[in-house]
């Protein structure tokens, strides 16, 4: 229990350190909402690797830090329904994937966390226009979450190589 | 169990067409001159571009810190100036460009064209 608690809090501190990292890059694109979500690498290594109790347990503490670091309520409420579905959408991939295709899913949750996470926008703002930015930000998904895939892929491989 | 290569290949279809789809959502012309500034979702301001002489700007202050200068000209409006980390509404450029608001995430800001707006011009 000790050590499952100890690795739980390493790789919280880890998603955040990441999480908090990306912060200082300067945006890419103009396109509110489009990020790396570096800290999805985490997430989705610990599904698969540790199951969905603990990523659940991670990926929540994660967004509470994450948003008193970043300092502001909204992007609390955004960061959750975007990191619940992308749970959803993960735990459903997981038992469809094999580890091998770990960055399928990271592509899914990427994308679902984005779709979340606007839905979320849209409400708060009572803006419907916003809908305009679906296809853009879940494309932006499947990038971002197809390169964060294959890093924890082969942040999989190595670890399971060692035992 | 699908094969990798059929996840390569829905993903990328998926891919394709989400980029057909913001290709063309994100190049579409707003229509009407009515513009609203939001904040927490509620209409701060409303604004007839049509109906603007001279250009101004003036500075909408965020509950919890923070601002954003809007700038307004005959036609056009865009946030000139902002104070949040990442500047992405600053860096949108002017809504008469496109249809897709113009949103400051941290500050909660939103700039929109006011639905309905071809109805309105009709009756004017």
């Amino acid at each position: 229990m000790t050590k499952r608690i100890t690795r739980a809090a390493l790789l919280t501190a880890l998603a955040l350190i990441l999480f908090v990292a990306e912060a200082q890059i300067p945006p890419l694109v103009p396109i509110p909402g489009v990020k790396l979500g570096l800290a999805n690498a985490v997430t989705v290594w610990a599904m698969f690797s540790l199951g969905p109790a603990d990523t659940l347990a991670i990926l929540l503490a994660r967004i509470l830090l994450g948003s008193v670091f970043a300092g502001s309520v909204s992007a609390a409420i955004f960061s959750l329904s975007g990191g619940v579905l992308c749970y959803l959408a993960m735990l459903l991939l997981r038992r469809i994937l094999t580890e091998s295709q770990m960055w399928v899913c990271s592509v899914f949750a990427a994308v679902c966390h984005n779709a979340g996470q606007l839905l979320a926008a849209i409400l708060v703002y009572r803006t419907k226009g916003l809908a305009l930015y679906f296809p853009v930000l879940m494309l932006s998904g499947i990038v971002t979450g197809l390169f964060t895939g294959l890093t924890a892929q082969l942040v999989a491989r190595r670890l399971g190589r060692r035992g | 169990m699908l094969k990798t290569r059929a996840w390569i290949a829905i993903v990328a279809a998926a891919a394709l067409v989400l980029g057909l789809l913001s290709w063309y959502t994100l190049t579409k012309k707003g229509s009407g001159s009515v513009v609203e500034i939001v904040q927490d979702g509620k209409v701060l301001r409303t604004i007839d571009l049509d109906l603007v002489a001279a250009e101004y700007s003036f500075t909408v202050e965020c509950p919890e810190g923070g601002s954003n200068t809007i700038l307004v000209q005959p036609g056009r409006i865009c946030v000139a100036e902002a104070d949040c980390p990442d500047r992405i509404c600053v860096h949108q450029g002017w809504l008469s460009d496109g249809a897709a608001p113009v949103v400051c995430m941290p500050h909660r800001l939103v700039l929109r064209l006011k639905d309905g707006e071809e109805a309105d011009a009709v009756v004017r």
